[in-house]
């Protein structure tokens, strides 16, 4: 099966204006990172710019940090690093809106138990009737965007709940956005790869003006931010911005310790993200091409952190169809129901 | 108990730092390899970094930091050294005193600021730092001590004992009476960038005659004990542009600008301060031997960095042992210090023989990213069939980098983050020269041969580990060995036993076998004027740039011509 055209050097498709590919097949973003200068050594985050942000918020608190578990590797080892590494005083906070698998859960419990700290779950039910509203209105915002803004607002009403001035994520350096540290979540929204996506996922909350369930809620990641950075004042990081350790490192630190597994199902490949993911990477490349893995992975690969054969591997996307099926009957819907919107 | 402490080495060159636990030396690095500025002198925050990492721990967790010197002294002898040659002297003191007041006299401060480590710090004088990492690790019980280097705190030079774990300084030189600020001078006379090419000077003796030496004893007029005293009409150590003044000029001719060619007078200046700092070296450390009665010599500081004179005072100076720690020069001072508080004020016992693998290493997913990001084509092989790919690469005529585990610790490559070549080969010191290092032509290449077949290549009856030696090459083989044989019949050895580096010992072996030559030329992976390569990614950089024609790093082998 043919898809679209590929970067030669990262994995996003032709999708002018915003990805174009040249005569030798590489995309602009390739090309202007190919323009940058050559990273100076000195300017990169170190572990104990880290520690230093620790110690100034260390036992001030009721927690020390709330670390957001998916039970997938990168958030397991920053849930590793904070409690053993860091020694820090730590709440693990999940959520579950009814699409988490049972090989995540069974991951975060497994850390949890065997790292003895305490435990925050939060269930609910409360996203469904949005995440129906996309499929069944065919819109092409994705659903990952509007589950993260949740989620994070979630998160910092959490942290300040129980009294955590940092929250510890286990973001990557491909979800890294600008330097210095700051407290933002994963993706630049503002870059040329989301343009589109952020467009759609803007005017789609732009649509909820006035709705009895979802009418405050908010529209964009950075009001979630700023909401918070006048509220809370939390500052959001991930150790592996600072830690110069391979994923293959920490994941064999994390089976070893925690008997931490590979779920048996996942997208991308050996990652865990939940079930509703699979139906949101569906669309998000029916209407796109691509999704925020492959802007994260293709960040990876422009730094060297990830061979295009790795992110190629990884992405391969051939979803048994019931799978799919399955998750949009949980929120009411079927899958055709957005190619018919 | 305490049992964990921070080495640090920084602000004047060649910063590095390195951890130490349990009375263990887990890991130490110069902060030049993580930044790519060579001799960087920045407090070493990428090494440290590392070091705690490798130790897997945070800087909360150290018992202790400390530097390796005293700041406060130091400050004494510059403002004082600074008032004697006012007002000359006042361009160079503006410039350095912000830095002193920012950073140098506030260390612990600097080092809540930016580790988030608010435990003791403790200062150990410069000299002393020297004697410990040249004492503590070398696995003498007892010892005889001779440090120097250009200048710590007030000392240049200091002569001691080690016993157990106590260290006794005896006798010291001092500012500005030094033999390695003498060597640095002579440096930059000749056209060479201080603290960087005193080697060069060293390989550049060899082809000169002491034709000067008499200009240069009257210069440093020596003792009978081997002590001597500087001219200072001779020198300028504060001045603004060059360390030597009219008076130097007037005795040796006109000075070399930077990247002169050398002609013979400079042979000859470099032949004639090569041969006074041997003979004041020996009389030190025979004066040393015949005071302490000792059989073992362990030997501190930068100017031991002089292979050439090591040799000498191992077979001249009455000592039938000599100690040399592959980083004998201010990146191992935060060795000394490092070792002085762990065994001899915290009492833990000293440890085993010292590694130079003490640098990263890194995995083998992080070396195929590395190569494939590059676009290189490469192919993994089992280490067997690697060492033998490797060995039969250089029988033709090839030139390899080699990045292997952990990283040395040292101005030396010790077979870790080494280029290498063949040693029958005539012509490989040339292209090593021009195409691959890009530096002078006369510069030597060193070899790197199995431990126990090296007497019969070279004068060498003690193991060179450190390539810290320069035995003469028996005339016999002299022929056999063309690469790796300097102007004067010497070579830089490099010992290497199967227990120290296993994958490099079996690469030579290999080499052996085909060719009945149990050594290949050894050269650091670098460029002129780069520090040596830390990372896969420096590796794959210097391999793009140069004409090397094959890379070897982990498991993996790439070749030029599949590129070409």
């Amino acid at each position: 099966m043919s898809g679209p055209r590929l970067c030669s050097r990262c994995v996003l498709p032709h999708s002018p204006p915003e990805i174009a590919l040249d005569g030798e097949g590489v995309c602009n973003l390739c090309r202007e990172h190919e323009r940058r200068p050559p990273a100076d050594p000195r300017g990169a985050l170190l572990e104990s710019d880290f520690v230093k942000i620790l110690e100034a918020h260390r036992g001030k608190h009721e927690f020390d940090c709330l670390v957001m578990c998916s039970g997938g590797k990168d958030s397991t080892a920053a849930l590793y690093y904070a409690v053993r590494r860091y020694k820090l005083k730590v709440l693990a906070f999940t959520f579950d809106h009814g699409f988490e698998t049972e090989d995540a859960m069974a991951n975060v419990r497994r850390a949890v138990e065997r790292l003895d700290v305490p435990f925050l779950t939060y269930r609910s039910t409360f996203m469904h009737d949005m995440f129906a509203r996309i499929i069944k209105t065919g819109a092409p915002a994705v659903i990952c965007h509007v589950c993260a803004i949740w989620y994070m607002r979630l998160t910092y009403q959490m942290a300040a709940r129980f009294d955590a001035p940092l929250i510890i994520a286990g973001w990557t350096k491909g979800q890294m956005t600008q330097q210095p540290v700051l407290t933002k979540c994963a993706c630049n929204a503002a870059g040329p790869e989301y343009a589109r996506m952020g467009r759609a996922t803007a005017e789609f909350l732009a649509g909820l003006e006035g709705d009895p369930k979802y009418g405050d809620f908010p529209r964009s990641i950075e009001s979630v931010v700023a909401q918070a950075a006048k509220k809370h004042k939390c500052l959001v990081l991930s150790p592996h911005w600072f830690l110069p350790y391979e994923v293959e490192e920490y994941v064999a630190l994390i089976q070893k310790e925690l008997g931490w597994q590979y779920p048996r199902l996942s997208y991308p490949a050996q990652t865990t993200n939940c079930a509703l993911n699979f139906l949101s990477v569906h669309w998000a490349l029916k209407h796109y091409g691509y999704t925020h893995y492959h802007v994260e992975m293709s960040k990876l690969i422009r730094e060297g952190l990830l061979t295009r054969a790795e992110a190629l591997a990884a992405l391969r996307a051939d979803f048994d169809p019931e799978l799919l099926q399955r998750v949009a009957r949980q929120l009411g819907c079927a899958v055709q129901d957005q190619e018919a919107a | 108990m305490p049992s964990r402490v921070l080495g640090l080495s920084a602000h004047y060159h060649d910063a590095a730092a390195c951890l130490m636990q349990e009375g263990r030396l887990t890991a130490a690095a110069h902060e030049e390899r993580f930044t790519r500025r060579k001799s960087d002198a920045e407090l070493p925050l990428r090494a440290l970094n590392y070091c705690l990492q490798e130790g897997g721990i945070t800087a909360p967790d150290l018992d202790a930091a400390v530097f390796y010197e005293k700041p406060f002294l130091k400050f004494a002898r510059v403002l004082i050294g600074h008032l004697r040659s006012f007002p000359r002297s006042y361009p160079s003191f503006r410039r350095a005193l912000p830095r002193w007041l920012q950073d140098r006299l506030s260390l612990p401060l600097t080092l809540k600021s930016e580790l988030g480590f608010s435990g003791r710090t403790y200062f150990v004088k410069h000299h002393l730092a020297h004697a410990a990492a040249a004492f503590l690790p070398s696995g003498f019980t007892e010892a005889a001590i001779l440090t120097a280097d250009a200048v710590g705190e007030w000392a240049t030079l200091t002569r001691g004992r080690g016993s157990g774990s106590r260290i006794r300084v005896e006798s010291e030189m001092c500012f500005p009476d030094s033999l390695g600020l003498l060597y640095t001078a002579v440096t930059t006379f000749l056209g060479f960038a201080a603290q960087e090419g005193e080697g060069t000077v060293m390989g550049l003796a060899a082809y000169g005659k002491p034709a000067y030496l008499d200009r240069f004893r009257a210069i440093a007029a020596a003792r009978p004990d081997g002590s001597f005293a500087l001219d200072q009409s001779y020198f300028d150590f504060y001045g603004e542009e060059r360390m030597y003044t009219p008076r130097f000029v007037e005795a040796f001719g006109r000075p070399y600008a930077p990247k002169a060619e050398m002609d013979q007078r400079a042979c000859d200046i470099a032949a004639s301060l090569q041969a006074l700092t041997e003979e004041i070296l020996l009389a030190l450390a025979r004066d040393l031997r015949q005071r302490t009665k000792l059989d073992d010599l362990c030997l501190g500081g930068g100017v031991f960095l002089n292979c050439v004179a090591n040799q000498r005072i191992l077979e001249e100076s009455g000592f039938k042992r000599i100690f040399v720690q592959p980083a004998a020069g201010d990146a191992g001072g935060a060795m000394g210090a490092a070792a002085f508080v762990s065994h001899c004020l915290w009492g833990l016992p000293r440890g085993g023989p010292l590694s130079p693998y003490l640098g990263p290493a890194f995995p083998a997913s992080r070396c195929r990213r590395a190569l494939a990001a590059a676009g290189l084509t490469f192919r993994e092989l089992p280490e067997e069939k690697l060492c033998r790919e490797t060995a039969k690469m250089l029988t033709e005529g090839l030139v390899v980098g080699w990045v292997q585990g952990r990283m040395e610790v040292g101005p030396r490559a010790l077979g870790n983050r080494t280029i290498l070549g063949d040693p029958r080969n005539p012509q490989m010191k040339r292209f090593l020269n021009d195409r691959v290092k890009h530096r002078e032509e006369f510069r030597p290449f060193a070899p790197a041969v199995l431990a126990e077949e090296a007497a019969d290549y070279f004068e060498l009856d003690s193991p060179s580990p450190f390539m810290l030696l320069a035995p003469r090459v028996r005339p016999q083989k002299r022929a056999a060995i063309p690469a790796v044989t300097h102007e004067d019949g010497t070579a830089r050895v490099q010992t290497v036993a199967e227990a120290e580096n296993p994958r490099f010992y079996r690469l030579i072996k290999a080499f052996r076998e085909l060719t009945g030559v149990p050594m290949v030329v050894n050269t650091s992976f670098n460029r002129r004027g780069e520090p040596i390569v830390c990372t896969p990614e420096d590796a794959v950089a210097v391999f793009k740039a140069t004409a090397m024609d094959a890379l070897v790093v982990g498991e993996f082998v790439a070749r030029r011509e599949e590129h070409a």
